[in-house]
């Protein structure tokens, strides 16, 4: 126990680093997300090219292998981003492809007719999209969003592979010192624990709050 | 010189391909020594002749009593040891032969050789974070991973040795001149392995040094090389190592710590750790430890070969 209690303060920082890089990589995987399921949809074959590559390349990809490459193989091309930045891109990028095809089922349980009738009272692809479309079909996928955004919070333990300080990190850090692994990861495995329940109740609320009457 | 050529380019290409390939294995953690992933070209010449395992020594059955955890290996008829596959010189397993060759894995088939008759080893991949739960559950008899002794890990485990010294030493690029050592490092950006002694040695050797971690050796030096920080601090010898195949790096001063690797052994067993101190000072009285020692890290260090550490000589072992 005075493994974890005597390093409060490292265990504390790589935390905040895990809620930070979640965060960040939360929002950006969401912009990415929508930007992909349209495309997926969207009349134009070139751009529904484009999605679906996009969603095949990524998904198809161990996280591992896209962050190795991201960090180690830029720069061999000139391009070098700082580590932090470098684990969000390559997070948000990916969880982005899972959510685009999370959305897009979303986008497929919004009856045919809604988007016909909007077409026919005036509204462009884009407005319809905005104002009938994915309203609707948001609200009917926020459970599995809540999925992936779980997997997202556990998947950016994989930064520490690539020099970012999260809580897999601070443990491994602990641990070497304190040589007590079943403290240290027990420890940090409930704090993965507690986020991941919290990710799992706000999903519930906005679930309930913005559920559909049909 | 054309073939010296050639090594050259696919030694390069490597280092990329292998970083993706074997990053699997850096996610499980490496060695106390740091890890990368197996580079054929690495494995020439560091192979300890059959000879010396044929002359290693073997116990006498008056060593061996019975229901003793020496009689128990010795009927299971190998030695169950957790180790790495991917430490240079020290733990590596060979891409052809599957062989696991260097320091560490010799040290494991001279015990298996000692207590059984024959170098009979079942080497299993065990993390850093692993070893002492692992040990504690007896699901491995030895660790040998440059498995540094600290009084920490004493009240988990027993330590047999050490049998091993090594030191942490500081690498930079070709080109640096400003950095000439430890003591230079003071408000530098300092690249470390994850779960390396570097990680907790760095902050009072050089306070004001700035701690990036990579999982993977051959990580880091991808990483110093690309100038993600401004110096490396590794074990001497894999530095050295590291230095000999990448023109692009060299070290600097002299190591600036003392790690002294131990046996790890369950800690309840005195009988098995005193049974494992006797076998050592023996192959370190024959000249076995000595023929093993330049048959695999000699092969990159200059100098001769050092003088075996003393049994018992540090606080925890």
């Amino acid at each position: 126990m005075e493994a974890l209690t005597g390093h409060l303060d490292e265990l504390g920082h790589g935390l905040l680093t895990t809620v930070h890089l979640t965060v960040v990589t939360t929002i950006g995987a969401l912009l990415l997300g929508v930007v992909v399921a349209t495309l997926r949809v969207c009349p134009v074959p070139l751009l529904r090219g484009v999605g679906m590559v996009y969603v095949e390349v990524l998904q198809n990809l161990p996280l591992l292998a896209l962050l190795v490459l991201f960090v180690f193989a830029l720069p061999t091309i000139g391009i070098t981003f700082p580590l932090f930045t470098s684990a969000a891109i390559v997070i948000a990028a990916y969880e982005g492809a899972y959510l685009a095809e999370a959305i897009r089922a979303g986008i497929n349980t919004v009856g045919v007719g809604q988007a016909e009738a909007a077409r026919a009272i005036g509204l462009t692809f884009s407005q319809s999209l905005r104002y009938v479309i994915l309203p609707q079909g948001l609200r009917a996928v926020i459970q599995p969003m809540g999925n992936i955004y779980i997997a997202l919070l556990m998947n950016t333990s994989l930064a520490a592979a690539v020099g970012v300080v999260e809580l897999t990190q601070a443990a491994n850090n602990v641990n070497l010192v304190e040589a007590q692994p079943i403290a240290v990861f027990t420890g940090a495995g409930l704090a993965y624990m507690l986020l991941a329940l919290l990710i799992g109740r706000v999903t519930a609320t906005l679930e309930r709050r913005w559920a559909i009457v049909r | 010189m054309s073939i010296r050529f050639t090594n050259v380019t696919r030694r390069r290409a490597l280092t990329i391909a292998a970083t993706a390939v074997t990053v699997a294995l850096a996610a499980a953690g490496c060695g106390d020594g740091g890890s990368a992933p197996a580079l054929p070209g690495q494995a020439d010449g560091q192979k300890v002749a059959q000879s010396v395992f044929d002359a290693a020594p073997v116990a006498s059955d008056a060593d061996i009593p019975a229901g003793s955890t020496m009689d128990m290996i010795r009927k299971r008829g190998y030695l169950n040891v957790g180790g790495s596959l991917d430490a240079p010189l020290l733990s590596q397993q060979n891409p052809v032969s599957g062989d696991i060759e260097g320091f560490d894995a010799d040290m494991a088939k001279l015990l298996a050789k000692y207590i059984i008759g024959k170098p009979e080893v079942k080497t299993v991949t065990i993390g850093t974070q692993t070893r002492e739960a692992m040990l504690q559950a007896k699901s491995v008899d030895a660790v040998f991973q440059t498995y540094t002794i600290t009084p920490q890990r004493a009240t988990q485990v027993a330590f047999a040795g050490p049998y091993l010294t090594s030191g942490l030493a500081v690498a930079v690029r070709k080109d640096e001149t400003g950095i000439k050592g430890v003591k230079d490092l003071a408000g530098k950006t300092v690249i470390v392995g994850a779960n390396t002694p570097a990680v907790t040695a760095l902050p009072s050797a050089a306070p004001g040094s700035k701690q990036v971690a990579f999982a993977t050796d051959p990580q880091a030096v991808q990483a110093l090389l690309q100038k993600r920080g401004d110096a490396y601090v590794q074990d001497f010898t894999l530095l050295a190592s590291n230095a000999k195949t990448n023109p692009g790096m060299k070290v600097v001063g002299d190591p600036f710590t003392t790690e002294a690797y131990g046996i790890g052994l369950t800690r309840e067993d005195t009988q098995f750790k005193e049974f494992v101190n006797n076998w050592l000072r023996k192959i370190q009285a024959d000249g076995t430890w000595s023929k093993v020692w330049q048959s695999t890290l000699g092969s990159v260090v200059e100098g001769g070969t050092p003088t075996p550490p003393a049994i018992g000589s540090v606080e925890g072992s």
